[in-house]
């Protein structure tokens, strides 16, 4: 057996002597358990018939001794030196742990069955024992003497005590942890020993000691000689153990055997209740099944109200008779049609049949199932309370006045002027109402006249024309195009001669004002007037770089001042012709800015940006309101020519109606065009404005505003002039009323601009 | 400064609350609180915002009003449902310790629950409970109907059919039958109780499965909350019009399937409700109007107008009424006619028949429309429903012993004036004389005359109903939406719109010929009409004086230049104006608000939906004729 777990296990295994018998692992390969314990058992007891007389010197050596045999035998060295055995405690540590085991296997000299030789009888023989002091293993202890002391105490010594001689017993070499690693791997008994705290080493436990271990981890009693299954001792029961005399003389109690008084009593009480009616036993049942009927009605109801009813089921019409007229009948189509839908979403839960006599009308199959349904929405559907309206449809239809009662407004086109099909952007008429400039995206500018559409003058740039604009002065006539970074300053052809020289002065005058305090990087740039000519600007401002033309150009009223709006943070100028000058007046706004406007009669200046107006106070430089028109992206703006009034339209086809003095939010929000707005703006002098959208329409308006605060502006919408095309989803960019007159002009992205006339 | 507003303790949070937070506060099973809601008419109400009433969360559930819960918390019934789940325990408990005669005792002192209380809260005047019977009624003549089985009990259905054969009862007593209508479904009844139209539908008589996916416990409740209502009702009913409640039953008669007729009505002898006694005399505008009065007045008003048939028939009818139901129900005193017409105050109050009371007229003489008549049904028919037709519109009805018994007289009563038959009509080739005598007297019709004479309120021509015919549509007499397509009426658009077509292409032939008569040059018209056509047009007046001009140089004078120019331009003008209004209307809508926006939207959607339906059905029907027409060409 020793041998088969010999070749079982490592070869450090082999290294070790064959003779000992190995410690088995109690309970860590359960399937060998029985084995083991077998061997274990042998071991125990029978160890030296394995061992074959080998061990019977052993228990004769002491365990230093033994140590120091094995030492010598190893080394060649008898002398057990203190040092040497630091020095070689590495190979010797596993081996004396093994020695120990071995050893104590004869702590406890068993006395061994020989035969005799001499009578032949098997006789025990017990070891013999040395008269040496501790030859006895029982009375032999720990060589270390100190006794139950904090070890701690010997820390900084080279020993751990002293023995029974006095001489030092000195501290055991320890490895390092690479050491005490290999021990563990190396020594198959690592495992079972512990740390000795009195020699400061590790022992190995005795199969004692891992019996007990194995006990407690099985839950088991500690002790091993503890048997729970005992049989029992039965000292006072069993045959031949009764008790024979009572133990108590008194005679049995008259109540054993007599019925109760009380009990009588209790039952007689009962008897008599029954008897005269009081108690019934079997009270009828008939008559409480049975539902009892009486005039529920009668006496007054609560004055609470009653429940409303449910609502009554549909009465059926002509279909659902058994005999319909014909039409109601379905066709093959509409049967399939009814068959293909879900019960629930069907119109009818029936189809339509004829029969040609009553007694062939089969059972209908549906009807437990439709009163079950009825029944479900009796009780399990929610009901709400609706209101039925008895109203025509067209009373809700606002009551306007007639647009033909509110003419002159723009009814028809009367001229056509084609741009070559490229868009046109941008439009402005003279403030006289003569002409009309139209720049398109090939950065054609053209001059013409709105009475005929004949076109004066042409200008060519290189770039698209981003925008253009009328000075609203009349006793000058020029205007300001808005190309790449520059705003180019024109005047028309056939100017008569005072006005020529005006514009001419103002533009570019001979003695130039002072430059300003502080430079701007706006660059003005001018021809001398007597070099002018209307071929070229006679003016140009070279604004800071960017790469799209300014968006808008804004003239005040007065035509002094000119803002513009290019794309980018500081995207707004404000630029005074007479004193040649340009500023920001924005250091920094929040939000990308869309279109500016100057208020036609106080200091106020509106500022879009993508979703909010402002409006600021530019005497006093700040800010006076924001507005909220609730549109995602604004497109378009324009103040009333009063200056209460503010219109703004959006890219999300609102259109919202600001009353300055009213709100911060829109008087009344208009969504009539199919898509985006591109523009809108108000006559300067008919109550009429016009927006523009990328359907291609122009919707025309009426709007009175009144001067008192408590009548409300009526906007009665008047036409919707059609006869732009929508060309990749463009529609009309730009719209823009003749001064004088109920006229409008329009510019698309078809390329053309159209005068409309009343 | 107020107290600090907390998030669901206030609003909507507060006011309803989710049926398992209900089912929770009353401590019962779901199917408990699923019984009490149908007995207590409790539903889910639908919170303006779900969100707010369920503390933010948007999970589908549905509401109840917290105060429902809170009510149905109190309810004795709840109580009742509580000590009747005690009792189950301790039945079962008795039954598995085989404890038999603490079970027996037990299950004798089972806790029953009334629902008398019930009724009454729901129903606090006995005019709610009327209006309000409709599905009652249709429920117990569906389980009048079933056959039981283990879940229906045949006392159930028992007690449904008494509470229906008790209904008919009282409806043929009263005549207050007004309609009927032979469904695929079933057939429709409509009766007017105490000025309440009652509309019930009744199943053909089939026997009638309960489908696997319909729940019979709700059925059964539902039904356990109708059979209570309609015993009170009726109670009231039939106490209010002198009769004994409930009526009693001859067994013998049941046993052999005489259905309405085992029941008979009794009347109350020793104590007559003061009701009825008041409603005897009316007193209306100071005038005390009596019975007699009403039926004079009714005489008056029919002999008024002999001229149509149909009318002379009711006539007649009234006339005999009185006798006729004097032999329908034996003991009746002359308080009846007028109790049971409860439009009759509305005629009595004027002795002169106007329009108005023409107009209403029908109804009411109606209601004894079968009076002179005595029918005999055949054996295809199905007796309950005729039987119940005829009877509470005053007819009498006999019918052959295989329909059960009962039947007051049998087939060669000599008083036999039509017979309902529905099969086709065969040549009985050994016919006695005495067979062939009688045929020839009555008139045999076929069911649906009896249906449509109703509805018409008045006798229609038996010729239409002949045994064996192709009977006329069966229409539905509850009355549509006015818009609705009717298709009794010819087919008025279409046919318009063509002849209008036609009349215009006649009309402008004769035209042309009046100018050519007048002018008697052709080649001198027609410059003229031009002329004129230019005018019409011309809308500014330097156009017109073209016009004229070319008018003048036609040789027209300037008098008839100018009339015709007038006549033109309006024509133009009229043709424009509506076009010009649509227009506006529509530019107007821009000014709607949205709310307005989507409610014309929503109207003007529901009302294109119906005309669609109409036009298909006009549309359907006109190619139908058209291809009757073309087959009757070919043929």
């Amino acid at each position: 057996m020793a041998a088969a777990d010999v070749e079982r296990h490592s070869k450090k295994r082999k290294a070790a002597p064959e003779e000992e018998a190995p410690a088995p692992p109690p309970a860590a390969f359960p399937q060998d358990v029985g084995l083991e314990m077998g061997s274990e058992d042998e071991g125990e007891d029978g160890g030296d018939v394995s061992d074959d007389g080998v061990v019977d010197h052993f228990p004769e050596i002491d365990t230093r001794s033994d140590t120091e045999d094995e030492d010598y035998t190893e080394d060649g060295e008898d002398e057990p030196d203190e040092s040497e055995e630091d020095e070689e405690e590495d190979e010797e540590d596993g081996e004396s742990s093994e020695e120990t085991s071995d050893d104590d296997l004869g702590i406890f000299p068993k006395a061994k069955t020989v035969i005799s030789d001499i009578t032949g009888q098997p006789k025990r023989v017990y070891p013999d024992i040395e008269p040496d002091y501790d030859s006895d293993s029982s009375t032999e202890d720990t060589p270390n003497r100190v006794g139950d002391i904090p070890m701690h105490w010997y820390d900084d010594l080279p020993h751990v005590g002293y023995d029974i001689n006095g001489k030092k017993v000195l501290r055991p070499a320890r490895g390092d942890e690479l050491d005490k690693f290999l021990k563990t791997v190396e020594d198959p008994e690592a495992w079972t020993s512990a740390f000795d705290k009195n020699l400061q080493m590790d022992k190995p436990l005795s199969p004692e000691e891992l019996d007990i271990i194995r006990r407690l981890q099985q839950g088991e009693n500690p002790d091993a000689s503890y048997d729970p299954y005992e049989p029992t001792v039965e000292w006072f029961t069993g045959k031949g153990k009764e008790e024979i005399m009572p133990l108590s003389a008194a005679p049995e109690p008259k109540r054993r055997w007599i019925p109760s008084k009380w009990e009588k009593q209790k039952v007689m009480k009962i008897v008599r209740a029954i008897r005269q009616g009081r108690i019934l036993p079997n009270k009828p049942k008939t008559a409480s099944t049975q539902p009892q009927f009486y005039p529920i009605w009668n006496d007054e109801p609560s004055s609470a109200p009653a429940p409303l009813p449910a609502p009554k089921p549909r009465l059926p019409g002509h279909a659902e008779s058994y005999n319909p007229p014909e039409e109601y009948l379905p066709t093959q189509e509409e049967r399939e049609k009814w068959e293909a839908t879900e019960p629930e979403d069907r119109e009818r839960d029936f189809l339509p049949q004829k029969y040609a006599a009553l007694r062939l009308v089969p059972a209908y199959d549906q009807f437990i199932k439709e009163r079950f349904n009825r029944q479900l929405d009796l009780y399990l559907a929610p009901r709400v309370h609706r209101v039925k309206l008895q109203i025509d449809p067209e009373s809700l239809i606002p009551k306007l006045p007639s647009p033909s009662s509110l003419k002159p407004f723009p009814v028809y086109k009367s001229l056509q002027v084609a741009h070559e099909g490229r868009r046109v952007r941008t439009v402005s008429v003279s403030p006289d109402g003569g002409w009309v400039v139209t720049g398109d995206e090939g950065g054609v500018l053209r001059l013409w006249e709105v009475m005929v559409g004949k076109e004066v003058k042409r200008w060519t740039f290189k770039s698209k024309i981003g925008a253009v604009e009328w000075c609203p002065r009349t006793d000058v006539s020029f205007f300001a195009v808005a190309i790449e970074d520059r705003i180019h300053f024109l005047f028309p052809p056939n100017l008569p001669a005072a006005i020529l020289a005006a514009t001419q002065h103002a533009l570019s005058p001979a003695n130039l004002p002072p430059p300003p305090a502080v430079p701007s990087p706006v660059k003005w740039v001018s021809v001398p007037a007597a070099q002018s000519s209307t071929d070229a600007p006679i003016l140009s401002l070279h604004l800071p770089s960017s790469p799209e033309p300014p968006k808008q150009l804004v003239w005040h009223r007065k035509g002094d001042y000119l803002a513009s709006v290019s794309e980018g943070q500081a995207g707004v100028w404000m630029h005074q012709v007479s004193r040649r000058h340009s500023q920001a007046p924005f250091k920094k706004i929040k939000g990308a800015v869309q279109l500016v406007l100057f208020h036609p009669s106080k200091p106020h200046f509106f500022v879009a940006t993508q979703r909010y107006v402002r409006m600021y106070n530019l005497a006093e430089q700040k800010l006076l309101k924001t507005l909220t028109p609730g549109i995602r992206w604004i497109s378009s703006m324009d103040v009333h020519p009063s200056g209460d009034h503010l219109i703004v339209g959006g890219y999300d086809r609102k259109l919202c109606w600001f009353d300055l003095e009213l709100s911060d939010k829109p008087y009344k929000i208009l969504r009539y065009h199919s898509r985006a707005l591109r523009s809108v703006h108000f006559h300067p002098t008919y109550p009429l404005f016009a927006s523009s959208s990328d359907d291609g329409s122009i919707q025309v308006f009426h709007a009175r505003v009144y001067n008192d605060l408590m009548t409300n502006p009526l906007i009665v919408p008047l036409k919707i002039l059609r006869g732009h095309e929508v060309k990749e989803g463009l529609g009309v960019f730009a719209v823009r009323w003749v001064p004088r007159q109920p006229w409008l002009v329009s510019a698309g992205a078809d390329g053309q601009v159209s005068v409309w006339c009343s | 400064m107020g107290r600090l507003k907390q998030k669901g303790k206030a609003g909507a949070a507060k006011a309803y609350v989710t049926r398992t937070a209900a089912v929770k506060k009353l401590q019962c099973s779901l199917a408990d609180f699923r019984r009490l809601c149908i007995l207590k008419g409790i539903y889910p109400r639908e919170p303006r915002s779900r969100k707010k009433a369920n503390k933010g969360s948007s999970a589908p559930t549905n509401f109840y009003y917290a105060k429902d819960i809170a009510y149905l918390a109190h309810e004795p019934v709840l109580r009742k449902l509580r000590e009747h789940k005690t009792f189950a325990k301790r039945l079962s408990r008795a039954l598995g310790r085989g404890e038999w005669s603490s079970a027996k005792s037990l299950e004798e002192n089972k806790p029953v629950y009334r629902l008398d209380h019930i009724i009454k809260e729901r129903y606090p005047t006995f005019v709610d409970a009327v209006r309000d019977i409709d599905d009652a009624l249709c429920m117990i003549f569906l389980f009048a109907s079933l056959p039981s089985d283990s879940k229906v009990s045949p006392t159930l259905i028992e007690n449904c059919a008494r509470l229906a054969a008790e209904w008919q009862l009282y409806v043929m007593h009263t005549h207050a039958l007004r309609k009927v209508f032979l469904s695929i479904k079933g057939v429709y009844y409509q009766a007017e109780v105490f000025d309440q139209t009652v509309t019930w539908l009744v199943p053909y008589q089939f026997t009638q499965t309960i489908p696997t996916d319909v729940d019979v416990r709700v059925m059964l409740t539902f039904l356990e909350l109708y059979q209570t209502l309609l015993g009170f009702v009726f109670f009231k009913l039939y106490t209010d019009a002198g009769l004994v409640y409930p009526p009693p039953l001859d067994t013998k008669k049941d046993e052999g399937a005489a259905g309405v007729g085992a029941f008979s009505l009794q009347e109350a002898k020793d104590a007559r409700p003061a009701v009825t006694t008041t409603s005897k005399v009316v007193e209306i505008d100071g005038k005390r109007i009596s019975s007699k009065d009403v039926r004079q007045t009714i005489k008056s008003i029919t002999a008024s107008n002999p001229d149509d048939p149909d009318v002379q028939m009711t006539s007649v009818e009234a006339a005999q009424a009185n006798d006729d139901d004097e032999e329908f129900v034996e003991d009746t005193t002359e308080e009846n006619p007028d109790e049971d017409t409860p439009s009759a105050p509305a005629f009595t109050t004027a002795t002169l028949p106007t329009l108005k009371t023409l107009s209403t007229l029908p109804q009411s003489t109606s209601s004894k429309l079968f009076a002179p008549y005595t029918f005999w049904l055949s054996r295809e028919t199905s007796r309950p429903i005729f039987e119940f037709i005829v009877r509470a519109f005053g007819g009498r009805i006999g019918w052959p012993a295989t329909s059960g018994s009962g039947s007051p007289f049998d087939e060669t009563d000599e008083s036999i004036t039509h017979v309902i038959i529905d099969r086709p009509a065969v040549q009985k080739p050994n016919e006695t004389e005495a067979e062939r005598e009688r045929r020839l007297r009555r008139k045999y019709v076929q069911p649906q005359w009896v249906v449509d004479c109703v509805n018409a309120g008045k006798i229609l021509l038996e010729d239409l109903y002949a045994q064996g015919k192709t009977l006329p549509p069966h229409l539905s007499p509850f009355c549509e939406r006015a818009d609705a397509y009717n298709p009794t009426a010819g087919l008025i658009g279409g046919e318009e719109d063509e002849e209008m077509d036609e009349e215009e292409v006649v009309e402008g032939e004769g035209e042309d010929d009046e100018v050519e008569g007048s002018e008697d040059e052709e080649p001198v018209a027609r410059p003229a009409k031009a002329a004129l056509k230019a005018a019409a047009a011309a809308e500014d007046a330097a156009a017109l004086r073209a016009a004229e001009l070319a008018a003048e140089a036609a040789g027209v004078d300037f008098g008839t230049f100018e009339k015709e120019t007038k006549k033109a331009q309006k024509k133009a003008r009229k043709a424009d104006a509506p076009k010009e209004d649509e227009a506006e209307q529509d530019m107007n809508k821009m000014m709607m608000s949205n709310k307005q926006r989507k409610l014309y939207e929503r109207m003007k959607y529901g009302e294109k939906k119906r005309t669609v339906e109409r036009q298909q059905l006009e549309q359907k029907k006109r190619s139908l004729e058209k291809e009757k027409k073309r087959r009757a060409k070919s043929s």
